[in-house]
């Protein structure tokens, strides 16, 4: 075996030494250039990230606003979903306009309070954040949905990177929809209550590990050090331009 | 009749309808109700779910990520559901594509399936009449039967089974042939209205009655064409499963410099070693609950442990593996099959089960693992083992997360704005630690400046009541006492109307430990607990009970559901795990009731002073479960 070894590696090395000098040297500059790009490429993937995330309570229309955005219809409805819908692809409203359009990852978070520790999956390398709201049934979901909102905006992969947040009224085609300036306030009073309570409660399981807003003060949404801003919205009409914007906001085409 | 009949995909699209004109015109929407409650609660491996008056049923295709459900009224029993079901999978798989989203052309397709499973389904009830009719022409319909069947499937035409049915009919007993004729009748009334929608060429199903020579001849060829068609559709369909790749664990450095707090250590307590003489003492100072403070030290350093101990023990039997599934990754990835599946599930659940996790459910979330692995496809370089093992890690997570707030101060805090008081009931059967960790929380609870009142509504064991008494002087809060012999609804509702006067925030009720199966005083509890509405109603359960959690929980949820005589009954809300601290790495109770009820655990106790409260910590239990 040994032997066999051997006379393999002599050849081998008399074959290197046979080939010109600079063939060697053509090789080796190959060898170090396709490290460098691929060194490079793979960290501007990271650097710039595209990923936008869709997160809220269950049915206040992630996976219609998620449709809306790649199809531009809702096609038959939806049901509630069971796993995250992802995709990469050029908003359907852009898929006219000329040039080369940087393309959205955009993901559906199920919004089924067991399946929320997904959320954890898709936060750390995202862009932006979409928190839908049901404002037509929003009352009765206020508490839960500000509970959502509160651990997104102190989990501590959104503070440290300052992932901008937009809260989306959804459903505002229908008439008795609340306003946003209503939602907001309500949210607010509720994250407000929140602060006191949680804090209070042991950190050992639950992962805020950030204050949220000045203590001391009402909470309102500016306090946050990532940027919060409230739009509306209508999954199912299509109603989507503010989302588009938010979306060519942070995702540069 | 089937109601509705809907494709969709795990991500929550809906493809396909069988009614798209009506919507979802279902009332309650009940699909979303059986996700919600049924395939999200890894319940999956169940064969169907009721919701108001209807029955589901469904089927998943694993590969392709599609759901199946079939909606039907409930006091129908069709027998062909899972028939169509299966039918319905197998031709939509075909014509799926993940970049399509409407499927308007399938219609036609379901159609003839539905026709067919009806058809398969009213042989099956003959012939199963037959056998008990006169044993002849049983027989010779039976292969008339089978026949008619082999020709539908095989497309050859008409085949001679009418003429048997008609026999069928004639021969049938009295009760059952009614029900017979009323499901030819609906039969044949689906038939005509069939034919109103159905193109002029193609054949309809009507003879089955006349038992006319086209009986059983479907527009076969009109099938085939569609076949073909899904056949070169279905070219482009691509795989849309992701090989799950196993997580790693990672090791976590351990931090040597921070030595265990001193409270947690120090159990004896001064107080408690005078004895019982002195019991005024005060105990309100006996530091933080321990509610209240980070574990992230014992976690820590109990993950590494794990780690060693796996690195410790695998080693071996991971070598041993190592060649065979090396290759058989590389070889390809091959789908999942159940077959494959049953031995990494066989040894999951006796993991399980030597963790103390009961067996009926332990069994049912590895059918449900099951359910949710088969046909999908195996990711390169991984094994069916670890496949399997991250499904359940998975599940478990799942399980555990609770649903609803466990922020019991958020709610106090609310019922305080209300200007009411916040109700806890804690219920339970007897010698589990009701008692004692009522006092636990109002200790917790002090510790975060509520006011606490209890109420001693153990009106039957003698003693509960000083017992409380002591606690209450201990703590120095207020109790509520009417002695023994009274109506503990009573005394219930008389301490919370003394607590909206004194203005106290929280009332903890306690109640007499009771047997599941004692009916008198499970009636009481229901009354107790339907008279004064509590906000909370938290089950206590020792850590240490095995198979006969299951028991407990669902006997205790449904006597208050069964014996409440208002319409919607209140249920456990919430669990209370105690002995935790006694039972080392057996923490399967916890899995096996927050299974069965469905409410999370919301404390555990694990020590015998005031400060051993904690939370479940939900990551470390999945963790210890699975080693």
């Amino acid at each position: 075996m040994s032997m066999c070894m051997d006379q393999w590696i002599s050849q081998i090395e008399q074959w290197f030494h046979q080939q010109p000098v600079e063939q060697i040297y053509v090789a080796v500059a190959v060898l170090a250039l396709t490290v460098v790009l691929f060194v490079l490429f793979s960290l501007l993937k990271t650097s710039k990230s595209n990923t936008i995330v869709l997160a809220g309570l269950n049915g206040s229309g992630k996976t219609i606003l998620f449709y809306q955005l790649r199809d531009g219809s809702p096609h038959q409805g939806t049901v509630t979903s069971m796993e995250p819908n992802d995709g990469t692809f050029v908003l359907h409203s852009e898929l006219g306009k000329k040039g080369k359009i940087k393309p959205v990852h955009l993901v559906d978070v199920p919004g089924h309070s067991r399946l929320k520790p997904k959320l954890d999956e898709f936060l750390p390398n995202a862009a932006g954040l979409i928190f839908v709201v049901d404002a037509l049934d929003f009352l009765p979901n206020c508490r839960p949905a500000a509970e959502y909102l509160y651990d997104i905006l102190t989990k501590s992969s959104v503070v440290k990177r300052r992932i901008p947040v937009l809260i989306l009224c959804n459903k505002t085609d229908k008439v008795t929809a609340h306003s946003k300036e209503f939602i907001r306030k309500q949210l607010e009073k509720e994250i407000d209550k929140l602060r006191t309570s949680r804090n209070a409660i042991s950190t050992a399981d639950i992962s805020d590990e950030f204050m949220l807003g000045v203590p001391g003060e009402p909470f309102t949404l500016e306090q946050c050090r990532n940027k919060v801003t409230v739009a509306e919205a209508s999954g199912l009409t299509g109603e989507v331009s503010q989302v588009e914007q938010f979306i060519r906001e942070h995702v540069k085409p | 009749m089937l109601e509705q009949l809907l494709i969709f995909t795990r991500g929550g699209l809906i493809l396909w309808s069988s009614c798209r004109g009506l919507g979802n015109a279902l009332k309650g929407s009940p699909i979303d109700a059986l996700i919600r409650s049924c395939l999200l609660e890894e319940r999956s491996a169940e064969t169907s779910f009721a919701h108001d008056a209807y029955t589901l049923k469904w089927a998943f295709h694993n590969e392709l990520g599609l759901v199946f459900v079939a909606v039907y009224q409930r006091i129908l029993h069709l027998l062909y559901v899972d028939d169509l079901l299966a039918a319905v999978r197998r031709e939509f798989a075909e014509i799926y594509d993940p970049k399509r989203t409407s499927y308007d052309d399938f219609d036609e397709t379901f159609r003839q399936l539905q026709k067919e499973a009806e058809a398969r389904a009213e042989e099956m009830k003959k012939s199963k009449q037959a056998g008990r009719a006169p044993a002849v022409p049983g027989k010779k319909q039976g292969a008339g039967g089978a026949a008619q069947r082999d020709a539908k499937q095989k497309g050859n035409g008409a085949g001679g089974g009418g003429s048997g049915k008609d026999d069928g009919d004639g021969d049938g007993d009295s009760g059952k042939g009614r029900w017979l004729a009323n499901g030819n009748g609906n039969g044949q009334e689906k038939g005509a209205r069939e034919r109103s929608h159905a193109p002029p060429g193609s054949v309809v199903v009507k003879g089955k009655e006349n038992g006319g020579p086209q009986a059983g001849a479907f527009d076969v060829n009109k099938l085939q064409k569609l076949r073909s068609k899904g056949g070169k559709k279905s070219d482009n369909t691509k795989p849309a499963s992701k090989g799950g790749e196993p997580k790693k664990i990672v090791k976590k450095n351990r931090v040597w410099d921070d030595s265990p707090s001193e409270s947690r250590l120090d159990f004896t307590d001064p107080v408690d070693e005078r004895g019982e003489g002195i019991v005024e003492a005060v105990a309100a100072d006996q530091g933080e609950s321990m509610m209240d403070k980070e574990e992230d030290l014992s976690s820590e350093s109990e993950a590494e442990e794990e780690d060693e101990e796996v690195e410790g023990a695998k080693p071996g039997a991971k070598k041993k593996g190592w060649f065979t599934s090396m290759f058989q990754s590389i070889a390809g990835n091959a789908i999942i099959e159940k077959s494959d599946l049953q031995p990494a599930l066989k040894a999951l659940k006796d993991r399980l089960m030597t963790k103390n996790v009961a067996e009926e459910i332990a069994e049912k979330l590895c059918e449900s693992v099951a359910a949710s692995l088969e046909g999908k496809k195996l990711g390169s370089f991984t094994r069916i083992s670890s496949t399997v093992q991250t499904a359940m890690e998975e599940a478990l997570l799942r399980i555990l997360t609770p649903k609803r707030s466990i922020d019991i101060l958020r709610e106090v805090h609310a019922a305080k704005e209300h200007g009411k008081p916040y109700v806890i009931v804690f219920v339970g059967v007897n010698g589990v630690g009701k008692s004692t960790n009522l006092a636990k929380v109002a200790y917790w609870l002090l510790q975060h400046n509520i006011s606490v009142m209890l109420a001693a509504c153990d009106t039957f064991r003698s003693g509960a009541v000083e017992q409380l008494r002591t606690h209450a002087r201990r703590l120095q809060i207020p109790i509520f006492e009417k002695g023994y012999e009274k109506d503990p609804a009573v005394v219930a509702r008389e301490a919370i109307q003394e607590a909206s006067r004194n203005k106290s925030d929280v009332v903890l009720v306690d109640t007499a430990g009771r047997m599941q199966d004692n009916e008198p005083l499970m009636r009481a509890l229901s009354k107790l607990i339907n008279l004064n509405s509590p906000d909370l109603v938290l089950f206590v359960g020792e850590a240490l009970v095995g198979n006969d959690a299951v028991d407990q929980l669902s006997k205790f949820n449904q006597k208050l559901a069964d014996l409440s005589t208002v319409p919607n009954a209140r249920l456990i809300d919430g669990i209370l795990l105690t002995k935790f601290d006694t039972i080392d790495d057996k923490v399967g109770a916890a899995l096996s009731m927050v299974y069965i009820s469905g409410a999370p655990v919301m404390f555990v106790g694990c020590g015998q002073s005031y400060t051993d409260l904690k939370k479940l910590n939900v990551k470390s239990i999945v963790k210890t479960l699975l080693k």
